[in-house]
């Protein structure tokens, strides 16, 4: 039985880690998921509540983290290599939040609904559409979807979610200012998510200017 | 980095250095002034930024509302509030305040620079990441507790109402027993459209809850006022003195999502942890209870928690429990117990034993007091619990004595023991005197002997003091 301080606010980072990010884009993912880390560490209400996975794809998918608590993280290690597996990585998603995320019943104190930051930077390389159709009409939580570069495709991640917002480069800046977006997001929502009535989209600080929302 | 000019309301104008990344809140990002001494604060939404009731209720803030700029209290306020001493008109709407003092800000450790919001405090999860130095003992959450209520109090005497009083919305420092009041912008003011924000989660009154899904305008609609902070107030109070919330339990109110789940659990459903008839969402393993600080907080938290939860107009008001902690206040003793995690607790009575690690306390003198009503008939008075750290002040000594941002901070007497007898020594009593009728000048004592009564002053409003050892 969950008690005091025991709800989580569940956090899945899903990040493109295909060839086409080798370079500068993946190096400054890495230095991404580091800044975001080390930002949330020092927000009481994140420490409090905010539990984080990272899942990486290319040519398959990988939970490199399972849900764990802030504190207690491990910063992961990934190198770009291969294809883009979006739908595997929909898949894993879709079947860690099934088995991470505690489910609100009769007897036990749910966790907040998750909240998922999905970011790629090209065209699915394999059947994405059913485990995108699967998990969007599960409506398990809050996916935020992210198509960084020209060439990412904006279509597919239409299909998983309503919010998709798009980076106009894989520059290092870019990327910098997107997860520093994702983490204030993380933090306004640890903050808020009380208030957030159980239908209702969740609430995000407005994205920088290098950062698009795609209508 | 660059330095800006902002200009005021009013003409004037205030330089600040812009930065990429200033801190930002949920309503406003932040710039300090050259010499850091002050901040300048901009508005994220520069349309709501221009709206007339904002400007009113800032103008009002600023101006004739302020309680910094009383002559004789001011400078008290200034401590326990972090007051705007400017509205800001360009580039955008805006405001100035001083910045906090150094001591609201972590030092070393791994959270160094970060503002100590009271959520770092009051959560048992983030103490564990906290270095003991920064923890303080539980005096100074009692401290805290007092001049938080001190600074609500003055609020609500002025016709304000804060309207997001929270653990973000007040810095602490328990190393030093200090608290002050942050984010004064949103304030409702008479007269003045309150503003539009609901409250920080955990804090917003169950009404404002149970009420959100009607239009703003609904006369049926609960806003945020002097009772919301009421309810706030004493959630912040229970925090500090019990280190858990006093609403969130075990138990299910939806078995559909978290979400709904929580909005009935702090709104239409709220229910005390405590409730001494109700015990469905009591936790397991609760420590200290809240019947266990003495008569007047239980009293106050019982109408906090079980008569007002739902009844807004049954919660105590700040200066009742501004009050109730001052009194209670003179009651605390430190812990005898070598593991005591918090090192002092009160004695409520005879047979008191610490409740957070059980330690029963030696033989405890305790000063019933007592005031005259009618020449010769004395009216019980409060009490002081005796101690080596304990003084005499004017508030002890006199049933008319300022307290709070007019006391007179000067001390009178203090205890100690010699040969195993406690006593009372004089400093600054003009008329101490024995039940017998001996004077004892400054510098001389008098023992603390049960049965054996005495008066602080046989001048007008002077008080009697009986001897009890618990």
């Amino acid at each position: 039985m969950a008690e005091f301080g025991g709800r989580r606010l569940p956090i899945y980072l899903v990040l493109d880690t295909s060839g086409s990010m080798a370079g500068e884009p993946i190096e400054a993912v890495r230095q991404g998921v580091k800044a975001l880390l080390s930002d949330l560490r020092s927000d009481p209400q994140a420490i409090e509540t905010a539990f984080l996975s990272v899942i990486t794809f290319n040519s398959g998918a990988q939970q490199l983290n399972p849900l764990t608590e802030l504190m207690q993280f491990q910063e992961p290690t990934f190198d770009a290599s291969g294809t883009t597996a979006l739908g595997e990585a929909i898949t894993l998603l879709d079947q860690a939040i099934d088995k991470e995320v505690r489910k609100s019943s009769g007897t036990q104190k749910g966790d907040w609904k998750p909240l998922v930051f999905l970011m790629t930077d090209g065209e699915p390389t394999d059947s994405w559409q059913g485990p995108a159709d699967k998990l969007k009409k599960k409506k398990v939580g809050n996916i935020i979807a992210c198509a960084a570069g020209a060439n990412a495709k904006t279509d597919p991640l239409k299909g998983l979610t309503e919010i998709v917002v798009k980076l106009d480069n894989l520059q290092p800046d870019t990327l910098k200012k997107f997860f520093k977006w994702v983490s204030d997001s993380i933090k306004t929502t640890s903050a808020s998510v009380a208030q957030t009535a159980a239908d209702a989209a969740v609430a995000l600080p407005p994205p920088p200017q290098q950062i698009q929302i795609v209508p | 980095m660059t330095t800006r000019t902002a200009t005021l309301k009013g003409g004037g104008t205030i330089r600040y250095v812009e930065v990429d990344d200033p801190p930002a809140g949920g309503m406003k990002k932040t710039f300090f002034t050259p010499d850091k001494k002050q901040v300048v604060q901009f508005f994220h939404d520069a349309a709501a930024a221009r709206d007339v009731n904002r400007l009113a209720r800032l103008e009002a803030v600023v101006g004739r509302y302020n309680p910094t700029l009383d002559p004789t209290t001011g400078e008290y306020f200034r401590k326990l509030f972090c007051w705007p001493t400017g509205i800001v008109v360009a580039p955008t709407v805006g405001v100035v305040c001083p910045a906090y003092p150094q001591t609201y800000f972590f030092e070393a450790g791994p959270f160094s620079g970060k503002e100590k919001k009271g959520k770092w405090f009051s959560s048992p999860k983030l103490r564990g990441y906290l270095p003991a130095s920064e923890l303080g003992d539980w005096i100074k959450y009692f401290q805290i507790c007092l001049k938080i209520a001190r600074a609500i109090r003055r609020l609500h005497a002025a016709g304000l109402a804060h309207s997001d009083l929270s653990c973000n919305n007040v810095l602490i420092d328990p190393a030093r027993g200090d608290a002050v009041v942050i984010d004064i912008d949103s304030l409702v003011v008479p007269g003045v459209f309150p503003p539009d924000v609901l409250g920080t989660p955990g804090y917003i009154a169950p009404e404002v809850l149970r009420t959100l899904h009607l239009p703003l305008n609904d006369r049926n609609r609960s806003h945020p006022c002097a009772a919301t902070d009421q309810h706030a107030l004493a959630v912040l109070i229970y925090e500090y003195l019990l280190y858990r919330h006093p609403l969130r339990g075990p138990k299910i109110h939806s078995a559909t999502s978290a979400e709904e789940d929580e909005m009935l659990a702090m709104g239409e459903k709220a229910l005390f942890v405590e409730h001494p008839a109700e015990t469905s969402n009591r936790p397991t393993g609760l420590t200290a209870a809240y019947t266990d600080f003495g008569p007047h907080l239980a009293d106050l938290f019982k109408r906090a928690f079980v008569d007002g939860l739902h009844a807004p107009n049954r919660r105590p008001a700040a200066v009742e429990w501004e009050r109730g902690l001052m009194r209670s206040w003179d009651l605390l003793h430190p812990c005898a117990g070598a593991r005591c995690p918090h090192k002092w607790f009160v004695v409520a009575g005879p047979g008191s034993r610490c409740p957070f690690c059980g330690t029963k306390p030696g033989r405890v003198p305790v000063l019933k007091l007592r005031r005259q009503v009618k020449p010769g008939q004395w009216m019980p008075d409060g009490e002081l619990v005796v101690h080596g750290s304990v003084g005499v002040f004017p508030w002890h000594a006199f049933d008319n004595a300022q307290t709070g941002e007019r006391a007179e901070r000067k001390r009178l007497g203090y205890f100690g023991v010699q040969a195993g007898q406690w006593l009372l020594v004089n400093e600054h009593l003009d008329s101490l005197t024995t039940e017998s009728g001996n004077r004892v000048p400054a510098g001389q004592a008098v023992a603390l002997i049960e049965g054996k009564p005495f008066q602080f002053s046989t001048g007008p409003h002077g008080r009697l003091a009986e001897v009890a050892y618990y």
